[in-house]
Parts: structure tokens; C-alpha cells; sequence
């Protein structure tokens, strides 16, 4: 399914999250654009549309598009306003591999602290596979 | 370059038994700016200087970077909403029509026309007959048909019902839409703040306690329980509850939280400060001696500016 803009978009910002609300946005718009519900030269409401949806300012929304669009996910031009940007399938796939190598690196460190074998993890990750698999199709095997 | 549509600059208005200032703050085009404080703070003393109405015994204003007085070219560029209309009362909305386009080169007849049918109000009947938040939606409708780059409104939705009150703050987000347009808007009503604004003035009795970015001000307020009291120097606590646990109010949290992770204080959980209750706060700390507060807020700002 993808998201137009003529809807409002899926994002919700919260006060119990210590992240501060411009990187709320910044994550949640990043995460519909990797997750391709944003398609490229998709338009972005502006930002005063954005914060009026949002109960939020519009310092806040336009922090998180300059932090978007330095990141190279959105662009905005003169009058044009702003639209999602062409990302290439490296860039796409770097940005989805990144978290999960992330949480990988300290789920494996977790596992050095506790005094696990490198063949124990291979075997812990392998059971962790095999029980997502219960709820939701594991692709590419 | 700054683009300043109001600065104002030591302005102080004395009427017996009452000051207001001096104030010191620039909007910039583009922002919303709440103005709040209790009845009797000087809010609508405010609009009327920011409107040319009245002026100020010190200091200076400027209005689209001129510091020219009463001029009606100004005027002409400004949609007011007064918190009375003086002088509306006799007339009809049919004769406010006629006049608004007499004296408003840019006003839309057509835009006007069409939303007083949407309300269903009588063309005939005289404004002073009309309820009181009907009345406000014909001087906002009146306001908006002028084309205005400068919006100023006082106590826009009192007496407005939801419904309608709902449809003007997403007209006014809209409004707002190219970012080349301006609003100052007093209300009392928080969730109005909390929707629109991008930038809080807060006015007691007459005293100017600053103007505050929303989000920031929001986002640094936080209320704490710990497993026990904190040292008195923790910067940003502005109070403490003894009990168990330990609650404490923040207005710098990023601040207080670092310091406790290092007293080794375990925070036990956290909740956001309703932002009612963070301009109380900031009201009730500066009535101490020269309206100096204790301690600091975050979002503090004397003019709105682009990051």
C-alpha cells in the first residue's frame, strides 16, 4: 500500500519519547520510505501541514525535513515543494541492513558477555530464525 | 535577512491602575505566535498597539519593518479581529460587506458572500443581534476576505462552538500554508496553543515573561519519580514532592536527567508536563522579586527566528 499526499501521513509523535519530536518524524517518515510505503516523487505535505496534523511547530517539521533531506531521502524545491527522492538500491539496502546489524552486533556482544561460543550463538541465531518463521514468513530460503 | 513583520522594542502603555511592558520581542514572517495570560494581562492592550490603535508611551514598534505610525496602507495589510467590534453593531452583514469593500482594495466579495450563506446568517440582520460566537465568525470571515498578510486575533473563538472553532484553526493552517503570512492570536484556550502555535508569549498583569518556542518548551518540561531526593543543586528541578518515590518537576530535563545518572539516582518513571501547567509554573516563578524566575526555561527567546 502506498501513502499519497493528499492524505495525512502515518507518523505519530509522542511526549513520552525522549527523542526529541523532529527525530520522531525524521525516523518515522525515513522508515515509510525504506519500507517503500513513500514512493519516490511521492509529495510530502509542507511543513506548516505537517506540524497542523502533528500539534507540533513548524521549527519542528522543517528540522526534520532539512535532517531528511541531508540525508539524501527527500527533496524540496523552490515553489515545487517537497517530494520523496529517488534512493539507489545500495542506499535502500544499506539503510534497511543497518539496524539489523545493529541489533545483531549487540545481541552478539550480549552473548560474549554471558560467556557464549561463537558455535552456541550460530545456534541461538538459527533457533531465533526458525521461531520467527511461527509468525511471519522469513523470504530468501 | 531577517524578515521581522512585528518588532517591538522597551514598549510600555500605562492607563491608570494598569502597565503594560515594556515588551521586547520580533515575530518574523511565517509563525504563528500565541499570546496567553490570564484576564486583565494586557492582551488586547497588545493587539491594539501591535494594531496601530493606540500608541505606545516608550519604546518603539515596527510593522513590516517600518516604524511609520497610523498609516492606512498598514492597516490595509493587517486582518483584525477586535475582541469587540466597535461599531459593527447597527450593521448587517450585508452592510459590512459594502463597507469592508469600500475601504479594502483586496477584499473578496465573493469569499465573503459565499461564507456568510455557509453559516446561514441572515443578510439582513444587524451584528449586534447576532450570538456572540456568530459574531466572531463574521469579523474572522470579514478579517480573511481582506487578504491580509499580518493576521491579529483576540480571543478569535470565545464563545464559538467546537465545530466551527475546529474548522478555524485548519483555515488558519492553511492560511499559513505558504509560509509567507503571519498570525499573533490571544486565547485562553490551551488545546488552540497546543494545535496552532509555533511560538508562546506569555503576559501577567501587564509584565512581559517571554516568548517561548512550543515544541522546546514542551519537550524540556518533565515530571520524575526517583528513588530518592535529588541534591539541591540538580540543575533544572524546580520542585520536589517528598514521598516515595521522590517526585520531581523539570524544565530542563535533558539537563537534570544527566546530572542524576550521575548522583546514580535511579529514575523510576517519567511523564509529560501538560503545558497548562508548565505556563502556570513559569507565571507563579517569576512573581518573585523583579519578576526574576529562580531558574531557567527551556525555549526561552526574545525573537522568532529561522533555525
Amino acid at each position: 500500500m502506498s501513502v499519497t499526499s493528499s492524505g495525512r501521513l502515518p507518523l505519530v509523535v509522542s511526549l513520552d519519547d525522549p527523542e526529541p519530536m523532529y527525530r520522531q518524524i525524521e525516523h518515522q517518515v525515513r522508515r515509510l520510505i525504506l519500507g517503500g510505503q513513500l514512493s519516490p516523487g511521492t509529495a510530502l505535505p509542507s511543513v506548516r501541514a505537517l506540524a497542523s496534523d502533528l500539534a507540533c511547530s513548524v521549527i519542528t517539521t522543517r528540522r526534520a525535513y532539512q535532517e531528511l533531506e541531508s540525508g539524501g531521502f527527500i527533496r524540496t524545491r523552490q515553489g515545487m515543494g517537497t517530494v520523496v527522492a529517488e534512493l539507489s538500491e545500495g542506499a535502500r539496502d544499506a539503510f534497511r541492513r543497518e539496524p539489523v546489524e545493529q541489533a545483531i552486533r549487540e545481541a552478539v556482544r550480549e552473548g560474549i558477555d554471558a560467556g557464549m561460543t561463537g558455535a552456541e550463538l550460530r545456534e541461538v541465531f538459527e533457533k531465533a530464525i526458525v521461531g520467527e518463521r511461527g509468525h511471519e514468513e522469513v523470504s530468501g530460503d | 535577512m531577517t524578515d521581522v513583520m512585528l518588532g517591538l522594542k522597551g514598549v510600555t502603555k500605562t492607563y491608570p491602575g494598569f502597565r503594560l511592558g515594556p515588551v521586547d520581542l520580533d515575530i518574523e514572517r511565517g509563525y504563528i505566535v500565541a499570546v496567553v495570560g490570564p484576564n486583565g494581562s494586557g492582551k488586547s492592550t497588545l493587539f491594539r498597539l501591535l494594531m496601530g490603535l493606540t500608541h505606545p508611551d516608550a519604546g518603539q514598534i515596527r510593522r513590516f519593518g517600518a516604524a511609520t505610525g497610523d498609516d492606512i496602507a498598514i492597516a490595509s495589510r493587517i486582518g483584525y479581529v477586535p475582541e469587540r467590534a466597535i461599531g459593527h453593531d447597527q450593521m448587517s452583514a450585508l452592510d459590512l460587506g459594502t463597507f469592508y469593500a469600500h475601504w479594502y482594495p483586496a477584499f473578496d466579495r465573493e469569499r465573503y458572500d459565499a461564507a456568510i450563506d455557509a453559516m446561514g446568517i441572515e443578510w439582513g440582520k444587524a451584528f449586534g443581534k447576532l450570538s456572540k460566537g456568530m459574531q466572531r465568525r463574521v469579523s474572522y470571515t470579514l478579517a480573511m476576505a481582506t487578504d491580509p498578510e499580518l493576521l491579529l486575533l483576540d480571543e478569535l473563538t470565545d464563545g464559538v462552538d467546537p465545530f466551527a472553532r475546529r474548522e478555524m484553526t485548519t483555515d488558519i493552517a492553511g492560511f499559513m500554508e505558504t509560509g509567507e503570512r503571519t498570525v499573533v492570536f490571544a486565547t485562553h484556550n490551551m488545546d488552540e496553543v497546543r494545535r496552532l502555535a509555533d511560538y508562546v508569549v506569555l503576559l501577567v498583569n501587564g509584565r512581559f515573561l517571554g516568548m517561548y518556542e512550543k515544541d522546546a518548551l514542551v519537550h524540556g518540561w518533565r515530571r520524575a519519580w526517583l528513588e530518592r531526593q535529588p541534591d539541591s543543586e540538580t540543575p533544572g528541578v524546580v520542585s520536589v514532592s517528598a514521598g516515595e518515590p521522590v517526585e520531581v518537576v523539570s524544565s530542563l530535563w535533558g539537563e537534570t536527567a544527566r546530572s542524576l545518572a550521575a548522583q546514580g539516582i535511579v529514575i523510576e518513571r517519567t511523564a509529560p508536563v501538560d503545558l497548562t501547567e508548565i505556563l502556570e509554573r513559569v507565571m507563579n516563578g517569576a512573581e518573585g522579586a523583579d519578576g526574576e524566575r529562580p531558574w531557567p526555561v527551556a525555549g526561552e527567546t526574545r525573537s522568532v527566528r529561522m533555525p
